[in-house]
């Protein structure tokens, strides 16, 4: 049993010494690829991501035929390398799951950037899984946010994602479950939880992806602990993209 | 047996995290005194300031927002879109981001590349989100400036230009999508041989190439190199190639176009001797170095660099080798920042 109710309930620490409330470690890196227009590089704990952007340049729709969009369109791509997970399983193209995924990131977007500057452009984001613990599409996320800052398109405010879930599972009906933030693999196995992404600093969440039960009681702590999560995680992402920038800026002045 | 636990170590440099309440006029952020990353002359001069998307960076009602900002219907707070440092023109706020993609301005040198051959008009990669336009009707046609294009000519289309061939133009407009329209109707500009093209992504803010005085500029090698041109485009296309000495210098100046135009449009490289090449492919290493360091690419660092990367090459008395990685890029670079 991954988070044995009752040694949990004893020292309130997680599997891996975390307390509920505790994140794991969030590290990225911006400019990871030369040739890309932007690049990015993310692990929140073990989950390890890499995601590059490519344009806005000029849409091709089927047989080179040019789009007449008046805003920009947002391809999405993610595939997941078979040594990422505890087996190696070999997903195919048209994988439910990561259709899904690839449909949340690509729609979230689509509300974030401003894609009425580039009319019939695409900008596709091709993310890359390199180890799975969890939090996947929360990493997904985070990962494509700072590389489309690389990138340099405008957008409102980051998107910052992370998971949360309860101490106990739906099944066991406990009333008094805490809430936890940023499950990882084992955790995501056995208690329900959820993907939450918020704009910015702000509370309106852009993302919201639950797919286990849970009462509806337990919900909304479980809700505000998410969006509590997000709100370091744009600290963190800040941070970075703030680092790198110095960095550019110092370099320039040559 | 001891057993040591080792603590974490971060994959990055950990940030220095900025404290909010020190927010000044230019909306947060004062990176003053960040002595750790660069401590020589230029930690005195590091007063400027990164704002990232959402960043209020003021919510005076006097400024006017420009690029990189918006206005939240309802409220006066000028917030930022990208991540870069803040630009003050008169009563226009904007952000100009540490990296982009292009954007197209009028009078703009580029280096571009043929995507597709329309019946009147070429489409051409100028690193833009959308493809330039180069009309038939902006460029040289063989045999005189002022001959009409004829129909002849739109049949012969892909003898000027084909599908990858490069070139060098000048963005003459803009269209209302931001889009450029680019023309060739000078003897700078034309299609380009006899080198080897470069690509530097993301300009604007630190790297890359910035808008100079001049953008093509030809290099006296060292090693018996010879002549060669760099062209660096706007874009952050850049062209480096053998300098071929224009041919008919006593022709008078009207019957130049005749006599050029001939060769214009040829695909074919003349012979290019090993030395050339060497120093050509040394030209490239010096740019993908400063690109990789974060330093400007214009004739000033090019110049600086290339000059560097050559004492540093004589002082190994091993064999020429032009690849400016590992330590013979670091000492390149340390020769560069004494500078």
């Amino acid at each position: 049993m991954p988070l044995d109710t009752s040694t949990y309930s004893l020292a309130l620490l997680r599997l891996d010494g975390r307390r509920w409330n505790e994140l794991r470690r969030l590290t990225a890196q911006i400019s990871t690829q030369v040739a890309a227009d932007g690049s990015s590089y993310l692990e929140m704990g073990n989950t390890k991501v890499m995601c590059t952007v490519a344009g806005p340049s000029e849409a091709k729709g089927a047989g080179g035929v040019r789009l007449g969009n008046d805003r920009a369109d947002i391809r999405v791509s993610i595939s997941i390398a078979g040594f990422s997970g505890v087996d190696r399983k070999k997903s195919g193209r048209n994988d439910k799951r990561l259709m899904e995924m690839q449909h949340t990131i690509a729609s979230a977007f689509a509300q974030n950037l401003f894609t009425k500057l580039y009319p019939h452009s695409t900008i596709s984001l091709s993310i890359h899984v390199l180890s799975q613990d969890g939090s996947l599409l929360a990493a997904c996320i985070n990962a494509c946010t700072i590389a489309l800052i690389d990138a340099g398109v405008p957008m409102h405010d980051y998107i910052c994602a992370c998971t949360a879930g309860s101490t106990s599972s739906y099944s066991s009906n406990d009333e008094t479950a805490d809430p936890l933030l940023d499950l990882n693999t084992m955790e995501e196995q056995e208690l329900p939880f959820l993907t939450v992404a918020t704009m910015g600093e702000s509370d309106s969440v852009s993302v919201l992806i639950m797919e286990t039960k849970v009462q509806v009681g337990r919900l909304e702590g479980m809700l505000a602990v998410g969006v509590d999560g997000c709100k370091q995680v744009r600290a963190i992402l800040d941070g970075v993209a703030r680092a790198r920038g110095t960095k550019m800026l110092e370099g320039s002045r040559m | 047996m001891a057993i040591t636990i080792l603590a974490p170590a971060p994959a990055e440099p950990i940030y220095r995290e900025v404290d909010p309440s020190e927010d000044s006029d230019n909306g947060g952020a004062d990176l003053e005194g960040d002595h750790e990353m660069r401590p020589t002359k230029r930690a005195k001069h590091s007063t400027f300031s990164i704002v990232t998307p959402g960043e209020v960076v003021t919510d005076d009602a006097q400024w006017m927002r420009g690029h990189g900002t918006y206005i939240q219907p309802g409220s006066t707070e000028i917030i930022a879109t990208v991540a870069g440092t803040i630009q003050k023109t008169n009563k226009l706020l904007s952000v100009r981001p540490l990296r982009a993609r292009y954007t197209p301005e009028i009078g703009d040198l580029v280096v571009g590349r043929i995507m597709e051959v329309q019946s009147k008009r070429w489409r051409v990669d100028v690193g833009a989100p959308n493809l330039a336009d180069l009309p038939l009707a902006a460029i040289n046609l063989p045999g005189g400036i002022l001959r009409k294009r004829t129909e002849t000519d739109e049949l012969e289309i892909r003898t000027f230009f084909s599908e990858g061939d490069l070139l060098v133009a000048e963005v003459q407009s803009l269209r209302q999508d931001g889009s450029a329209s680019l023309h060739t109707r000078s003897l700078k500009y034309g299609k380009l041989r006899n080198g080897v093209f470069m690509s530097v992504t993301g300009t604007g803010g630190g790297g890359g190439v910035v808008r100079a005085r001049r953008q093509v500029w030809t290099i006296d090698t060292m090693h018996g190199g010879g002549k060669v041109d760099v062209i660096l485009g706007v874009n952050g296309y850049i062209w480096i190639s053998k300098h071929i000495e224009v041919a008919g210098g006593e022709t008078a100046i009207t019957r130049m176009e005749e006599s050029i135009s001939a060769t214009v449009y040829s695909s074919q490289n003349e012979y290019i001797g090993p030395e050339t090449r060497t120093e050509i492919s040394r030209i490239k290493g010096v740019i993908t170095l400063l690109v990789e360091q974060g330093f400007r690419v214009d004739e000033d660092m090019v110049m600086k660099g290339y000059e560097a990367a050559v004492t540093v090459d004589d002082e190994d008395l091993g064999e020429t080798n032009v690849y400016l990685g590992g330590a013979k890029g670091k000492k390149v670079v340390d020769l560069l920042s004494e500078k």
